[in-house]
């Protein structure tokens, strides 16, 4: 193997592959052996799952339903949290009084609330919008006051040396101060909510990404199973990649935000 | 300047302030559910009292013991797998090279969703559970860990390399206790993940695969909504799930603070 | 010294904490329209407190602080402040740092979009940042950074310019070049009347004989005012002016102020 070919994006993509290659490789060999499709189709099967399920459009509409959910959900957080953690990270007081409620419903996973919002608003589009909203609001209502309270106090003193009025000093210094935290919040919020998606359009709704695995679960149609299954992973790597492509465009010289 | 003690004032003050939110929005909760005229609302009166009897019947403690054991079974075959493997990634680029494909592409697909395969091989019963905790809380510790080993201060390394250590030796007496605090933070990150899992997966399986069987504090919740249709103590699952939560996060922090007291919080 | 006052400092004392450390006691100072007098003393000294207070981000625990006579009740844009690790807005360009005081501040009222337009220009080009308008903070080196720095400060047109150890991140040779920058920019050559005045921070004795017409040596624990020390060396000073055997005394002298603290400061 020519160093050429070792280092740099060509030889990334080159090892991708190959690892990719070998795990196909042992699947294959694995559902051979079991010899049981419903239990463990073989890649090929699979990939015959995909092509039907893409030509016939099925994938790409629950696709759609449950990404149309995310994005509203993550509207609705966003508007919701970001207000109030920019209010609460400039004010003690606020914090001090609404920080207490946040505490004790973060633990209480969103996923936790399924039964009884399913009991208050029935199954369909509005439950699985709630859960993800919550969800993604409580790790982007944390980041933006980290974010607010991260801010360099010297940023600030310069702007008041300049003369700038507090009002001026919040939008036009802490707000794009604190940015490149918030995007890094958002991403948290996405990653926070599309888990819940699965769980809550599972249990809860009549279409999307996660009806469409239990649907196909109870058919016993494996193959079909996994494609959706490859389908919630693929956008949500799509999502990641496009919040941090638009924390690089909007936030450039952010340091490397990464997610842990 | 007074030296004087903090007076009682000084610290009243922040504590009166923060419970009166929670206080207040519990007091509104009360009076407008009852105001509602529905029955079946739950009230903090009627959750404190469900809560008690389901304490006292057993059934509560039983559900989250069952739902902790799945959890911890699950978490340390995650940490058993996840932790050499991240050690080994972050250490050598040529593991990482060949094992971070897969990582990355499976990361994005929640634990939540691999839960029909996991029927599917398992049945509805704890195995299937524990599979579903293992691999959830399997990524955060991975790649906090490979984080936490790639963090070491590479002219450390070096220093040992020249002390004559073998590459192993290295991992085992730099690289290790180095990557200690991240390997830290990914437990407890994982703690998390695998609650939520937990819960999630009980859950599902309470709604598809019927009432019985499966157990644990999920599939308890459901049955409350799904048969007896009892509001109130769904709400206590509810918050015996949140309080789980915090304990589990408590109890982990502390560990961590008492296995490394030099790391920083 | 000669010349009107401009700033006034009596008495000046800054405690933190109720019963804490006591950051400065007891600074008298006069600070003369358009000199440049530089603080030079050990960390600890509080003279960064000082600054501060001049600047009035904080207020003193004891005594005044005066501009014209005129008791400075916070900060504002006659007296423009250069941070130690110059706090450009990294999401702004150079311009956009530039402009940002006239833009949202009180000293561009009355410009109009065009007078700031006019007015960051001429500044950019006086302080040799030509061409690079378009840049942000995180593509500049340091030297540049710091060049945006005082653009963006003196943009406002400040009548009295704070500097807190504004080199000193700067390696050394690069120091060099923006000591004379900065005199020229200040404009050394014109008279005292036209020139803004300036208070000047740091640490390195060298740097402050270079540029002071006046010297403040302070010690620390508590901080406190020692000697101000004239430095009559003729300007405009360049590097013969380091050479000059009057340079080297005048550093002696400060140094030998400061010495004994300065090494306590290694054993503590």
């Amino acid at each position: 193997m020519t160093t050429a070919i070792r280092h740099g994006r060509f030889g990334t993509a080159f090892a991708y592959m190959r690892t990719m290659a070998v795990f196909v490789a042992a699947w294959w060999a694995l559902a051979l052996w079991t010899g049981n499709p419903a239990l463990l189709p073989t890649p090929l099967e699979v990939l015959k799952a995909i092509v039907a399920l893409a030509s016939d459009l099925e994938l790409f509409l629950h696709a759609g339903i449950s990404l149309w959910r995310m994005l509203l959900s993550l509207a609705l957080a966003t508007v919701l949290a970001v207000p109030l953690g920019v209010a609460m990270g400039l004010s003690r007081v606020l914090d001090g009084l609404v920080d207490p409620v946040v505490e004790i419903l973060r633990p209480i996973s969103g996923i936790a609330w399924i039964p009884l919002a399913l009991f208050i608003l029935g199954v369909g589009n509005a439950l699985p919008v709630f859960i993800m909203t919550y969800a993604a609001f409580f790790p982007i209502l944390l980041g933006t006051v980290a974010g607010v309270r991260g801010v360099d106090r010297r940023l600030i003193d310069a702007a008041r040396t300049m003369g700038v009025p507090h009002r001026r000093i919040v939008a036009r210094v802490v707000v794009p101060a604190a940015l490149p935290s918030l995007l890094v919040a958002l991403r948290l919020g996405v990653a926070s909510s599309w888990t819940a998606v699965v769980a809550a359009e599972l249990i809860g709704a009549p279409s999307g990404l996660g009806y469409a695995i239990e649907w196909y679960r109870e058919l016993l149609l494996t193959p079909q199973v996994m494609t959706f299954i490859a389908m919630i992973g693929l956008l949500g790597y799509l999502f990641d990649r496009a919040l941090r492509a638009l924390a690089q465009r909007f936030t450039p010289w952010a340091a490397d935000a990464r997610m842990s | 300047m007074s030296t004087a003690l903090p007076s009682t004032r000084s610290f009243a003050l922040p504590a009166a302030r923060s419970v009166a939110l929670p206080i207040a929005l519990v007091v509104v909760w009360q009076l407008a559910g009852a105001a509602s005229g529905n029955a079946r609302t739950p009230l903090p009166t009627h959750v404190l009292a469900a809560a008690l009897q389901l304490i006292e019947s057993g059934e509560l403690p039983l559900a989250l013991l069952q739902s902790l054991g799945r959890v911890f079974t699950g978490f340390a075959i995650a940490a058993a797998l996840a932790i050499p493997l991240g050690l080994a990634m972050g250490s050598f680029a040529g593991v990482e090279r060949n094992v971070d494909p897969l990582v990355e592409s499976f990361r994005p697909i929640a634990a939540i969703a691999i839960l029909p395969l996991a029927i599917l091989w398992l049945g509805t019963g704890t195995p299937a559970a524990v599979l579903i905790v293992a691999y959830a809380a399997f990524f955060p510790i991975v790649v906090n860990t490979v984080a936490g080993a790639k963090r070491i201060n590479p002219t450390l390394l070096r220093a040992a390399a020249t002390m004559g250590l073998s590459r192993l030796a290295i991992v085992r007496t730099v690289v290790v206790p180095g990557a200690l605090p991240a390997i830290g933070t990914g437990l407890r990150i994982a703690m998390g993940v695998a609650w939520t899992a937990i819960v999630a997966a009980e859950l599902a399986v309470g709604a598809k695969a019927g009432g019985g069987g499966s157990g644990g504090i999920g599939q308890m919740m459901f049955v409350f909504y799904a048969y007896s249709i009892e509001l109130n103590r769904i709400v206590v699952c509810m918050i015996a799930v949140g309080l789980v939560a915090l304990a589990l996060d408590r109890a982990l922090r502390a560990a961590m603070r008492w296995a490394m007291p030099w790391a920083a919080r | 010294m000669n010349g009107r006052v401009k700033l006034k400092l009596e008495g000046v004392g800054k405690r933190f904490d109720a019963g804490g450390t006591i950051a400065v006691q007891d600074v008298t100072l006069d600070v003369v329209q358009g000199e440049f007098l530089v603080i030079v003393g050990p960390s600890g000294c509080g003279k960064t407190t000082l600054l501060n207070i001049l600047a009035g981000l904080e207020a003193p625990s004891a005594g005044s602080v005066a501009i014209d006579a005129r008791p400075i009740r916070g900060p504002g844009p006659e007296r423009g402040v250069m941070f130690q690790d110059y706090a450009l807005f990294p999401w702004q360009t150079v311009w956009g740092n530039i402009a940002f005081g006239l833009r949202h501040g009180p000293a561009g009222d009355g410009l109009g979009a065009a007078g700031i337009d006019a007015r960051v220009r001429s500044t950019v080009e006086l302080v040799g940042l030509a061409g690079s308008e378009r840049k942000y903070p995180h593509q500049l080196s340091g030297g540049m950074r710091q060049r945006v720095a005082l653009a963006r400060l003196i943009a406002n047109e400040p009548e009295v310019l704070l500097m807190d150890e504004p080199l000193a991140a700067l390696d050394a040779q690069t120091r060099i070049i923006l000591q004379e920058e900065l005199l020229r920019i200040w404009g050394q050559d014109r008279p005292a009347s036209e020139r803004r005045t300036v208070v000047f921070i740091t640490h390195a004795i060298d740097e402050a004989v270079f540029l002071a017409d006046r010297v403040a040596v302070m010690t620390s624990h508590p901080g406190r005012l020692k000697a101000v020390i004239d430095v009559p060396l003729p300007r405009p000073r360049n590097d013969a002016t380091r050479a000059l055997a009057e340079s080297q005394a005048l550093a002696q002298r400060i140094w030998g102020l400061i010495r004994d603290e300065a090494y306590r400061a290694t054993v503590t």
